[in-house]
């Protein structure tokens, strides 16, 4: 069996029609699964923000996964972050069009019949049974709540940046590479973004 | 705005970032796991690169266009080129036969003289309506 110095090499030889070594497959897979691990709930969290809804959210970090996996796998490790958040964006992008275009369609439609058993339904069932008890952690709560209607109400590109460089703790190249634009966009879009945020938060935090 | 403020600013939401990702609930940390599980599995059976719709679908397109294209040719009267060319040049033949400055375009213009002759004796021979 061929020996594989990096698992880019491996991933080259897969490309071919021939079948790859199965231990140059595992070793692969075991990385991508760590890098999947470590990266999903940042990027659940980060899809949540600029959706608002969980379900949504996690389609399109399902979905995200899926086309990093297929596509782009065989792309050096130290690539795959950017790509990913690359693609993620393209997809809440995607989706935020589509909502769009559902609620123009929706509005000349009749709306959904009351449903009368939904009348007594308590909203507050719907709310994640995680709520914190201690005082200071109802504040933290509600903090990153005024932080994400914060962020919701910024324009695309500067919540981009503002999340990729300090949620995710990308450096500015890795941010640019991500958000396929120049470094010197990168750091006028956080700059914005920060100062809008801090404008809009100052009060309240 | 001061400098250290920004900074202060960014540390704090980011902390409150990454706290209200430690508290996602369990539902959220399943789907994540099933949805990480499936990614990876789509990964390990990932098809050879030409088995793939992709490569597929663009080289079928191409070849019924093909097709289309060689039936509508034969179809159209440009596909019986080969028939009109030999038609095309018998007519040719014919043509020069004709036309040509040789003995054939004397002969052509004796037999019309004749016919001329004839036309004029035939039209002298034949009796006049009765008055």
């Amino acid at each position: 069996m061929a020996r594989f110095d990096t698992l880019n090499t491996a991933w080259t030889v897969w490309d071919n029609p021939a079948p790859a070594p199965e231990g140059a497959v595992l070793e692969y897979t075991r990385e991508l699964e760590k890098f999947l691990a470590e990266i999903e709930r940042r990027a659940f969290r980060m899809a949540q923000v600029a959706l608002r809804d969980p379900d949504d959210a996690l389609d399109v970090v399902q979905d995200a996964m899926l086309k990093l996996t297929r596509n782009y796998a065989a792309r050096p490790s130290a690539e795959w972050r950017p790509l990913f958040y690359r693609i993620l964006e393209n997809g809440i992008r995607d989706m935020q069009r589509r909502r769009t275009v559902r609620k123009r369609v929706m509005t000349w439609l009749p709306g959904p019949k009351e449903d009368p058993d939904n009348e007594a339904q308590d909203p507050l069932e719907n709310v994640a049974d995680s709520a914190p008890t201690i005082p200071e952690r109802l504040m933290q709560a509600q903090a990153m709540q005024h932080l994400e209607e914060s962020l919701r109400a910024l324009p695309a590109r500067q919540r981009e940046a503002f999340m990729l460089r300090n949620f995710e703790g990308m450096d500015v190249a890795e941010t640019a590479s991500a958000m396929a634009c120049s470094e010197g966009s990168v750091k006028t879009h956080y700059s914005r973004a920060v100062h809008a945020l801090r404008a809009q938060l100052g009060e309240v935090w | 705005m001061s400098e250290q403020d920004h900074e202060a600013f960014e540390m704090r939401s980011r902390a409150l970032f990454h706290d209200s990702v430690e508290g996602l609930d369990m539902r959220i940390r399943s789907r994540l796991t099933q949805a990480r599980s499936a990614a990876l599995e789509a990964a390990q059976h990932r098809q050879p690169w030409w088995s793939g719709w992709k490569v597929w679908t663009p080289a079928a397109g191409v070849t019924a266009a093909v097709i289309l294209g060689v039936v509508l040719w034969i179809g159209s009267p440009l596909g019986h080129q080969g028939g009109t060319l030999a038609d095309a040049q018998t007519s040719f033949e014919d043509l020069d036969l004709v036309a040509s400055s040789d003995e054939g375009a004397t002969d052509a213009m004796d037999m019309l003289q004749d016919d001329i002759d004839f036309y004029s004796f035939a039209d002298k021979a034949t009796p006049g309506p009765a008055a």
